[in-house]
Formats: structure tokens, sequence, C-alpha cells
């Protein structure tokens, strides 16, 4: 019995160091990531410009577009897509502003939108970024014969956004205090004029690195009058764009925000189809490389650009009727909408859908705009047909296997090309 | 066979007396001062036959008659003069002996088989006064006679005992016990070398004796000096010279220490002599080491005995330190004992061998509340400042719960025991819970010392083992994570366990004044850590299950209906005791059950008290610690188990440091246990008693001072790390959460009662915004009335959220968290014509009207008047200007009776003590 105690205590003893600990306390699963139906365009209004928004969704439902400048809220206007779901909306309906930025909230993630900006002898059209990637990059910018360029890095959101930028033509690395901390208050724009900063300069490629806050960033690049608006965006090593036919100089300048040389592989999906590897070559560290799409056809066709590193890809298209640039799309979809996307007044407009599956795939064209006619056709694998378009205030273009869609528009003087934008699950 | 007329044998005639008496030679040693003719002439009135011869020792003095020798010291005379003598008389030449001293001393020496015996010594010149019957020493030689000031003789310390020092100035040496030990030491002091004397003799295998029947009255000038550096210094040498290595290993850094101690609390008295003496001393024996060792060298060949025969007549503790802790404990009673009653008490509470583990135990502490006397006591993790009185009492009597978004249940049992206290300290609740945080540790240490008295142990570990009750194994843990409670819990817990034991002086009290105790301390202990009610009955189970005596049913059980206290919280909250989702995960390192189990073996080869003691204290600190190991029960069981773990700790702490001796199993308890208690002082060694640092209150004060007119709303605390939340947290998608009251987070908001509509809510707007698609969050959080939202911890999913959002302004108001204001935050109390109420107390106020007033607070039908919801909001008729909260007839039926209970112990009490 004296040494009962002891055992008991000893075995105890056991028990509590050999039991495992309760498993430590850790808080629910996170919740899977969602993103807001919002979007943030580049407005300029003024100087004979002019800007529509267009919104396009699945659904009906509400739409706001709210403009911003100088930390505060300089107008808003509400919508609804309507039975169409889509909705144009002409921002000189909400305030004369300049160029800033707007925010526009939709009613589902399965929606886009786009901004038109169009002129007496201009017109650009790009669609609005929903998602503020803390890296982002932009290349084919030019300063040299007289042409202006100029980074719109905008904030929508409440808190203050500070950006790097690292700027890199053939000059080198382009050394600049006003690259560096660059401010971007709450609920505002900052333009970067890089015509004043480094004037002369062939090609400009831009990396912008959001050290607090979150910025969307456009590149705005006038020429002789017309002007091309294209986004910043995330690099990467796969990407795809489809290039309409017809006159003029179409270019893809490919870049590299990388410090290091990259190697890089086009495939070619011509009018005889697929053909892998038709080019190849070595970037070298942050540096670019341009293929000149005229050369290889004249014909609708589209590349695939496979690197070793990221990568960005621009499509550079200089014709009688204007300049329109567009970056490529890194993945394909079964869903695209094509804000904007429609016939100008007094000129024409083409899709090119691009059909990146193993099968041929059925191709729904939508118009959305009340009344109008909906077209399938069927596109083969590896394979793409330009369409002309008609009036709308965009498209959705719906598909069997996975495509990819570019749409340009010409009138005179003016020309626009810009990729669609993929469409999330509502 | 004995013929009548055969003459008997003769009686031996005196001649033959003198013929068998020892021969004795009488060293007289002169001391400065004394009359040696005096001396000389008190000596000649001696009635010892034969006539001792007499040997002056020391100066040559001016008359030397023809009988008289003389010597140069003692060594030289106990060499020299030893032919023929049986036993030399040491003696002073201050010293005055009766004529029968001498007889007095042979023949008891005799009686007794001793080797060295020394007088009785008296004042000279005194009524009776009593100087010396024989000294104990501490352990460092200092002598302690257990006389009080003045003391007179009565005759009460007339009989012969073995003591551990005889004082020099008259003692009956054997002489080939002087001439073996070489005599005295030549370099010692008069008192210094009696010690050193004694002690050799002790261990050489003599005995040393008091013989009171020898008397002598003493002029003390020998001892003028006694305090002097040399006769400290002499007491080291004696020390390095009687003492084996294995005792100086631990003992010179021990007299280091108590040096020190006694240095400094001289300095404090204005003394700076007793510094320079240690500083001397040490300095003396440093530069005569050489000697010591050689000295220790020739007294090791006739060494016998063990420093055991020097410990068995030593006194325990440190007679300097006992005699400082006198002083002061003098000092300050005689600002109100003009007749010294109490001091002289206090000399007797020195004595004692439990009060220098209490004495140091409260050092510690006082050490270890220093950060809380100086920067106050921490807001942070479950240790927020109390609320007004009327408002605690308000909310514990059934009142609104404001924690999160508020609830109907009552809040803890502890809001209305810190209202009370704060109303007894006239209502200053800041300094109500100062004093109570400080006063934990003092509470806790007087308790387990007292519980530890009650069941039978004496010694210092039982105040010790307070220390190991509020910074042990598990208390620690809680204390860490910022429990206040768990503090005051383990404070009172050993009072409400010995409410259940009864001291066998006690058996006779009243079982009313039993019971009365047992409930007014058991309702302290209910309200601070509800499930420790039960320890006080478990603990009386195991000890009678291990044969225990002196425990109590009945007011084990009191202690139980003393719980009551806690009903309504339990009833209000029962995820507190039975969710294991919500508990703080706290993990007892795996070393202490070892440790523990470890701890108590030595002592199963002790004593049955302190055995039995250390058992209990095991079963209960290993057996809590492997039941919070178990993933059963919530917040309130880790937190009563983890208290428990510490008790036990104590307890066996307390058990293993009762004994402190050279025994191996005492000596391995005493260490063990040792080892528990140094690694929990540690944790009191932050200056908060282990409390966590910080001041979340003062980090989020901004929310009261940026309030508008409406006064501050609520703050959304969100952070990947639980212990980054005040209070209780939430679990969140992917980080946990929280909101507080923007005004002040205050105790009652520490736990965060079940869930409601609007936590519901508020846990699917979170969900929604941690998701990413919520472009407007300030508007999503705006019902909840959350004004600030506070991200802390590193950078997580809301942190990213928060960089793509419209309506939350980010604002650089804490260096260490991301702080966020929200515009479109709503009141809490929000009138239909925008009127804005404010709060009051529990409730609110505002204008009166004819609308209704829209409350941010979950719906419950209590608040009044006309009791109506809004989705998950409370709302009221404005009619009144005023909305108040009432809760359940049973919360407060059950809080009368919690109230009634504790005046009831307090009249059994009276009522008890009246009977007895």
């Amino acid at each position: 019995m004296k040494y009962l105690g002891f055992v008991v205590v000893a075995g105890l003893a056991a028990v509590a160091a050999l039991l495992p600990a309760p498993a430590a306390l850790s808080p629910e699963p996170s919740v899977p990531e969602e993103v807001a139906s919002v979007a943030v365009c580049a407005i300029e209004e003024g100087s004979g410009r002019t800007t529509a928004i267009s919104v396009l969704s699945t659904v009906d439902g509400p739409v706001s577009l709210t403009l911003f400048a100088g930390g505060e809220t300089t107008g808003s206007i509400g919508h609804e897509t309507g039975s169409s779901g889509s909705i144009t909306i002409p921002v000189v309906d909400v305030s004369a502003v300049g160029t800033v930025g707007g925010l526009v909230e939709m009613p589902v993630a399965s929606s886009a939108a786009g901004a038109l900006v169009s002129g007496a002898e201009s017109m650009s059209s790009e669609s609005c970024s929903s998602v503020a990637h803390p890296l982002t990059f932009l290349t084919g910018a030019t300063t040299a014969s007289g042409d202006t360029f100029q980074l719109h890095l905008m904030n929508p959101y409440a808190g203050e956004a500070v950006v790097e930028l690292t700027v890199n033509s053939e000059a080198g690395n382009e050394s600049n205090a006003r690259f560096e901390a660059v401010i971007v208050p709450p609920r505002s724009s900052h333009i970067v004029d890089f015509t004043e900063l480094v004037p002369g300069r062939e090609t400009l490629s831009i990396v912008i690195e959001t050290s607090r806050g979150r910025v969307i960033s456009v590149g705005r690049q006038a020429a002789a009058g017309e002007i091309a608006i294209w986004q910043a965006v995330p690099p990467a090593q796969d990407w795809f764009i489809p290039i309409p036919g017809g006159q003029g100089r179409r270019e893809v300048v490919v870049a590299t925000p990388i410090n290091a040389d990259v190697e890089y592989q086009v495939d070619f999906y011509g009018p005889e189809g697929l053909e892998e590897g038709l080019l190849s070559g070595v970037m070298p560290a942050r540096g670019r490389a341009t293929i000149d799409v005229t050369e290889l056809s004249d014909k609708p066709v589209a590349l695939r650009i496979i690197s070793t590193a990221p990568i960005v890809p621009t499509l550079w298209i200089e014709s009688e009727e204007g300049l329109s640039v567009t970056t490529a799309s890194p993945r394909g979809a079964n869903r695209w909408l094509l804000p904007g996307a429609g016939v100008p007044a007094g000129g024409r407009a083409t899709v090119v859908i691009l059909n990146i599956s193993i099968d041929d795939s059925t191709v729904t064209i939508r118009p959305l705009r009340r009344g109008t006619t909906v077209r399938t056709l069927t596109v083969g694998s590896d394979s793409l047909l330009e369409l002309a378009l008609e009036a709308a205030d965009g498209y959705l273009i719906e598909s069997v296997g996975e495509t990819v869609v570019l749409w340009s528009g010409h009138r005179s003087q003016a020309s626009v090309a810009a990729i669609g934008v993929p469409v999330s699950d509502e | 066979m004995t013929d009548a007329l055969t003459p008997l044998a003769a009686e031996p005639t005196s001649t033959e007396e003198h013929l068998a008496a020892p021969i004795v030679k009488v060293l007289l040693t002169q001391i400065d001062g004394a009359d040696l003719s005096a001396a000389l002439a008190i000596l000649a009135r001696q009635v010892y036959e034969p006539i001792p011869e007499v040997v002056v020792v020391g100066e040559s003095p001016d008359v030397l008659g023809e009988d008289l020798a003389w010597e140069e010291n003692l060594e030289d005379a106990i060499a020299d003069h030893g032919d023929g003598v049986d036993y030399f008389w040491i003696l002073h030449s201050d010293a005055r002996p009766r004529p029968d001293a001498l007889s007095a001393l042979v023949a008891e020496i005799l009686r007794n088989d001793a080797a060295l015996g020394g007088s009785k010594l008296l004042v000279a010149g005194s009524h009776e006064e009593l100087e010396s019957v024989g000294s104990a020493t501490d352990v460092f030689g200092e002598p302690y006679t257990g006389l009080d000031e003045g003391e007179i003789d009565l005759q009460q310390y007339d009989v012969v005992r073995e003591v551990a020092f005889v004082h020099s100035a008259s003692m009956l040496v054997r002489r080939d016990l002087a001439q073996g030990l070489g005599g005295l030491d030549p370099l010692l002091p008069p008192i210094a070398a009696g010690l050193d004397f004694s002690q050799r003799t002790r261990l050489a295998g003599g005995r040393v004796v008091s013989i009171p029947s020898s008397e002598v009255y003493h002029q003390g000038r020998c001892n003028q000096r006694g305090r002097g550096w040399r006769e400290q210094a002499g007491r080291l040498r004696a020390m390095l010279t009687g003492y084996s290595l294995l005792t100086l290993v631990w003992l010179i850094p021990y007299d280091f220490l108590v040096s020190v101690l006694d240095s400094l609390a001289n300095l404090l008295f204005l003394r700076w002599r007793p510094a320079a003496r240690h500083m001397v001393s040490f300095g003396w024996n440093f530069i005569h080491l050489p000697s010591t060792l050689g000295q220790r060298r020739r007294f090791s060949s006739v060494r016998v005995a063990g420093d055991e025969e020097l410990f068995r007549f030593q006194t325990k503790g440190s007679v300097r330190l006992r005699e400082i802790g006198s002083e002061f404990s003098s000092r300050v009673l005689s600002m109100f004992d003009d007749d010294q009653a109490l001091a002289r008490s206090s000399r007797r509470l020195w004595g004692s061998p439990g009060i220098w583990g209490a004495v140091l135990a409260v050092v510690i502490v006082t050490f270890g509340i220093r950060g809380l006397v100086f920067a106050g006591v921490p807001n942070i993790g479950f240790n927020f400042p109390f609320e007004a009185p009327s408002v605690a009492l308000d909310r514990w009597l059934a009142g609104w719960n404001q924690s999160g978004l508020g609830s109907p249940a009552t809040v803890h049992p502890s809001v209305g025991l810190t209202g009370l206290f704060s109303w007894i300290w006239l209502g200053a609740e800041g300094a109500a819970r100062t004093v109570m945080t400080i006063l934990a540790g003092v509470v806790a240490i007087g308790g387990l010392g007292r519980l530890g008295g009650r069941i039978g142990l004496r010694g210092p570990g039982r105040y010790l083992g307070g220390l190991v009750l509020i910074a042990g194994p598990g208390t620690a843990l809680l204390t860490g994570e910022g429990s206040w409670l768990a503090l005051m819990a383990a404070a009172v817990t050993p009072w409400a366990v010995r409410s259940a034991f009864v001291h066998p002086h006690d058996e006779a009290k009243s079982q009313f004044t039993r019971i009365g105790w047992a409930l007014v301390l058991g309702i302290p202990v209910a309200a601070f850590s509800p499930l420790l009610v039960v320890l006080p009955l478990l603990t009386v189970i195991v000890w009678k299950v291990l044969g225990g005596r002196g425990s109590r049913i009945v007011p084990g059980f009191t202690v139980l209906v003393a719980g009551v206290v806690a009903v309504p919280f339990l009833l209000g909250d029962p995820g507190w005791l039975l969710d294991p989702s919500r508990r703080l995960g706290l993990t007892v390192a795996v070393m202490w059950p070892i440790l523990i189990a470890l701890a108590v073996a030595p002592l199963m080869i002790g004593n049955e008290t302190t055995r039995r003691i250390g058992v209990l204290g095991a079963l209960l600190s290993v057996g809590a610690l492997a039941a919070v190991r178990v993933p059963y029960g919530g917040p309130g069981v880790e937190e009563g188990l983890l208290v428990v773990a510490s008790f036990g700790a104590a307890l066996l702490v307390a058990a293993g440091m009762d004994r402190l001796s050279m025994k191996p199993s005492q000596l391995m308890a005493a260490v063990a246990s040792s080892a528990v208690l140094l690694l929990s002082v540690g944790v009191v060694g932050d200056g908060r008693l282990g409390l966590a640092p910080g001041d979340v209150n003062s980090q989020l004060a901004f929310a009261g001072a940026l309030a508008g007119p409406e006064g501050a709303g609520r703050i959304l605390i969100a952070s990947t790390d639980m212990d980054d939340i005040p209070g209780e947290a939430r679990s969140g998608p992917g980080f946990w959460y929280r909101v507080v009251d923007g005004e002040a987070i205050t105790n009652d908001q520490a736990w965060l009662p079940d869930p409601l509509l609007g936590d519901q809510a508020l846990d699917a707007a979170l969900s929604r915004i941690a998701a990413g698609a919520e472009l407007r969050p300030g508007e999503v959080l705006a019902p909840f009335a959350i004004d600030w939202i506070v991200l802390d911890g590193p950078m997580f999913r809301l942190d990213e959220v928060f960089l793509a959002q419209i309506d939350l302004i980010p604002t650089p108001l804490d260096p260490d968290s991301r702080v966020f204001e929200n515009p479109s935050s709503v009141a809490l109390a929000q009138g239909a014509t925008d009127d804005v109420w404010r709060r009051d107390g529990a409730g609110f106020v505002g204008e009166p009207a004819s609308g209704r007033v829209a409350l941010a607070l979950n719906h419950a039908t209590g608040w009044q008047p006309e009791s109506g919801s809004i989705e998950w909001w409370s709302s009221v008729s404005a009619v009144d200007g005023a909305a108040s909260f009432a809760g359940s007839t049973l919360d407060q039926v059950l809080a009368l009776i919690s109230a009634a209970l504790a005046a009831s112990g307090l009249l059994l009490i009276a009522t008890g003590r009246g009977r007895s």
C-alpha cells in the first residue's frame, strides 16, 4: 500500500508524458477566393476624344460606373444590363473629367467591361482590368519620331499605392528618380509621361511593381493623332494571340522582364493549319524580340508563344487607318466576352476565333444587343477563322472546345484591336 | 553469610575521596581589563579537592605566586601542564565562579560521561540575569542562546543537556582530549576558539554538555568584542576546520549569501560595520587559508563522527538573519506596540522553522510584482480592467453581457466578485485590480503555508510551495496567456482546500465555523475558476484513500455548493465547459510529469506525513496533466486542470522541502523539489507574476479618442495567431477574430458567449469578405457597429483583400498592426430620426421620442421597453429615453442565491465562533 501511491503517480506521469497533446487549434479552412465583379477602366475625356464604357454580362443585373480622381469620387451612374446583358455608358453622361479612372461594378463575375475611346481621327479599345496584380509588364511603347507614350496608373481603392517602375529601352535600363516610389493616392490616377522622361526611345518595356496597395496600369500610345491603349499584364510562359488579316504592318513584340536570357518558341496557326516551332530564339535579359507577322501571311493567323521564363507578347497593327495595340491571352476558354466589339460608325469589324482544342469546335457568336441574331459555326481543331461583326454593345462567344478570341475594328483614320475577356463561371 | 556483628566496610574517608577525585588544573586566561588578583582570590575559595593548580595564560602577570605557573598561550599550557592531570578547567579572568562551581563541573562530567562541560554563566553585578546556559549555534557557528534579553535565572534551565557549544569563560575539558585536539586554536579569539574546540570535541566523539549547577558570574569583558570581525572570522575558520568537504560545498556559498543579506539589511538600518566585518572576515580567512588547511589535516586523524553530529545541535536557518528579521519587526511593531508584547511574540515567530521559507517566498513574490507596481497590470490576453462596480454588479445580476455582439447569457462569475471588490475599494476599480493582483502572490503563499501547516508540514517548503502554485507548470501557462483569473484562482484555491481539513487543535471548533469558512472560501474559487470547486472534495477523498487524517467530507461538499455562483454563467455558456474547440490549446511540457514523478520518489522512504502529502500532490498534479491531454471539455476544464496541476506540484514541493537535512532521502527530495521550484519561479522573474505583458487597450485607444458624440462602436480584431486576439477568439475562414468594445476591453469581455444570430451573420459576412468578393467590406461590417478593423500578426488573406476595397480607410495608428477605419459604421444605438443614443452603464439613454431605437446587439427579449427585433438586432421603444436589459428570472434568482450563500457563510462563521 505504501508504494501503491507512487506506482499510480508513475503510471499517470507516463500517461501524461506519452499521451499526445490535443491537436493544435487552427481556424476554419479558408474560403475559395472569388473575383469581385468589378473592373477598372482607363477613361479619357477631352482633346476631341470621348470614352464609352461597354459592360457585358451573362445575366441581367445592376451596373454602376464610378469615376474617381484626386482622392474623390467625381461622378457615378447606375444602370441595368437588361435582357441583352449589355449596356454602353458614355462617360460624358457621368462627368466631364479628363484622363481618369473608372470603377465599374457589375452584377456577377461572368461579366466584363471595356473602354472604347474614340475621336475624330482616333479609336482604341481595351478591356477593363478586373484584377490588380502586384507585378505587371507592358512592352512595345515608343517615344521616338514624335510619338508620345503615357503610363496611366489607376488606384480606385481606399489605400494609397506605391509603385516601382523598371524601364528598359534600346539604351538599356533607364534610370530616373521619378520611376522610384511613385505614389498613387487612393481614388486617384497618376500619369507617367515617358515622352518627357525618356524621349526618343524606339522601344520601351516597363515593369510595374506595386510595393504597397494595388494599381491597375494601362499604356497609352499616341502617334499622328491616333491612340492605342493596352493593359499591363502579369508575365507568363504560354501565350496565344489571334491576328486579323489585312493590310498594314502586323508585329508581335515579345519582351521579358526577367534579368536573364529567355528562350522562346513560336507555333504558327496559319491557313495551312498548325506549324509548331516555326520560329525560335533567345531573348537577352530584359530584352525583346519582334515577330513580323506580315512576312508570314496577310491572312488571319494566330501565334502561340512558349518561353522558358515569363514574357509578355503584344500585338501591334499599324495601317493606313491607324494604330492598334493589344496584349495576347495567356489562356483559352469556352466563353469570351468582347466588350465594345461591333461595327463602328462608317467602318467594319471582325472577330478572329482560334480553336486551340484538339477537336473541331462548335462556336456560337452572340451579339449583345436587343434583337440581333446568333450565329453558330464550326471551327476546326488548331485552326482559326475571321468573321465580320455587326453593330452591338459587345459580343459573347461560346464554344465547345477552348478558343482564344480577338476583335478588331476599322473606320476612316482609326482602328482598334482588343483581345477578348475570358468569362468566369457565375 | 554476614554476621550481624561483623563490622561494615568502612565508608571512604575524605582523604580517600580526595585520592579518587580527578586532578584538575585551572588554566586562567587573562582578559583585558579583568582583575587577575580578584580572579585568583575567588579561585582560592573553591571547595574542590585536591586543590587545583592554577596556570595563568596570557601576558606575564605582575604578581606571580609560588603556586602559580604562567604560560603565554593555552596551547602551551595544555601541552606543558598535562602530567598527572585529568581535566583542565579553562576559566576567563573576568569570570567569578561560585565556590562549588568546579566540583559541580567535575561531578556532572563524570556522571554524564562527557568530554567537555560548561558552566551556567550569570551576568556579574546583576540580579541573577542569565548570560549563557550553553549555546546552540546555527550552521555558520553563530551562537544562539535562546534566552530573552534580561532573562532572570529561575532555575528554568537547570538540567544537564548536550549543547553545541559551551562558553569558553568556564569550561572543563578532559586532559587527553584537550591534548589530542592540539588544544585551542591559537589564531582564534576566545569565543570562536571555544566554539571551534566544542565542535572538534563533538566530531572527535566527545560529548559537550552544559552544567547549570556550576554557576559562574561573568563580567563579560571578553564578550565586548564578541561580534567583532575577529570573532566572525574565527567562526568561519571553525567552519572550515570542522565541516566535511561535502558540507562546505554548499555551506560557503550559503554563508556568503547570508552575509550579503545581513550586510544589506544592516545598511538599511544605517549600520555599515557588519558589511565591513563580513568583508574583512572573508579576507582574513583567505589569507590564513594555508593554516586552516593544516588545521583540517591535523584534525582529520582524530575525527570519528560526521557533520550530522554537529547538525543535531544546531538551529535551523541563520541566527543573523533571524535577528535582523526580529529587529525589523520590532521596529515596525514598536510603532503600535508600546509595551513590546508583539515584538516579543515576533521573536518567537522568527524562530519558527517555516518562517524563513515564508520570508523567502514573499521576497521572491515582492520581486515578482515590481512590474505590476511600477507599470501597472497588463491589459492583454484574458487580463483586462474591471468595469465600474455598479456596471459590473449589474451585469453579474443577470444583466446584459456586452462581450462580442452581446448576449443575454450571464457574464463570468468573476465579474461580480471584481465588482464587489471595486465597490469595497471605494469604486476605484483600477486600484482594486492592482491590489488584487499584487495580493495574489502573498495570498497563494499564505494559503499553501496554512494548508501545509494544517496537514502536518512545519518546514519552509510549505510557503515556498506557494510560488509553485502561482507559477507552476499549469498556472504559468495560463498566466502566460494573460489569464488573470487563473492567477486569482490559484491564490484562493489552497484556502478553500484548507477549509476541508481540520487541525487536531481545532477539533473542538463548531461545525458551523467549518461550513461557514468552506462557503466563504468556496465562493471566490467558484467565481475565478468554477471547476475548481471540485478540488477540495477531491483532495479530501484522495487524502483519505492515502490514509490521511483530519480531512472532512462535509466542508468539501460545501465548497461544491459554493459553485452555485457559477451556475448562471455555465447555463448561459455551456460550451465554456464542454466545447474542446474553444480551448486555449495550451500544452504542458513533457518534462513536468516526469519531474514530478521523480520528485516524489525520494519521499517514499521519508516520514509518513511528507510521503503522504507528496503523493497527494503528485497524484493531483500528474493526474491533471494527464487529463488535460484528453481532448474533452472546454476552456473551463482546461483552466481548472492546469491550476490543479500547479496546486499538486506545490504540495509536492512543500513536502519535499519540509525537512532540510543531509539524510540522503531528504536531500534528494529537497533537490528534486528545488528543481520544480526553480523551474517555476523563473516565470515570476518578469515582474508581472508571469502575466503576459502588453496593453491592448492602449494600442486600441484611438477608437475611443476618435469616436463621435455617440461614443465608440466596436473594433474587429483578426489574426492568424489566436494569441493576438484579446480574450477568446472565434474561428473564421483562415484566421481568428472577435469584436471588442471600442471604448475599452474590460474583464467581462474576456469570454465570448455562445454565438447568436448576429454572430452567425458576422461570420457569414467575414467569409464573404475573405473570399474577396466584397468591394465594400466597410458596408458589410457597418451593421455590426464595427468602426475599426485591426489586422494583427503576419499578413494574411484579409490584408490581401483589403488592398482592393474602396471603403475601409487604412490608417497608420498602430505600428504593430494594420488598422482600417470604417466610415460607414452605424452607431450602437440608433434612433429612428437619426438620434444617436449613448451608453449609460450596461444600457443606453437618449432623447425620448415616439419611434424606436435600433440596438446593434444580438436580439434578446430582455431589452426594454417594448422589446423587438430587426433581423438580428434588438430594438426598443424610444419613449422612455432609456433602454435597459433585465435577464431571465432564473438567472436573477441564482445570482441572489449566490449572494445569500456568501451571507450565510459569514453568519455561520459568526455563529460557530460564538458557540466555541
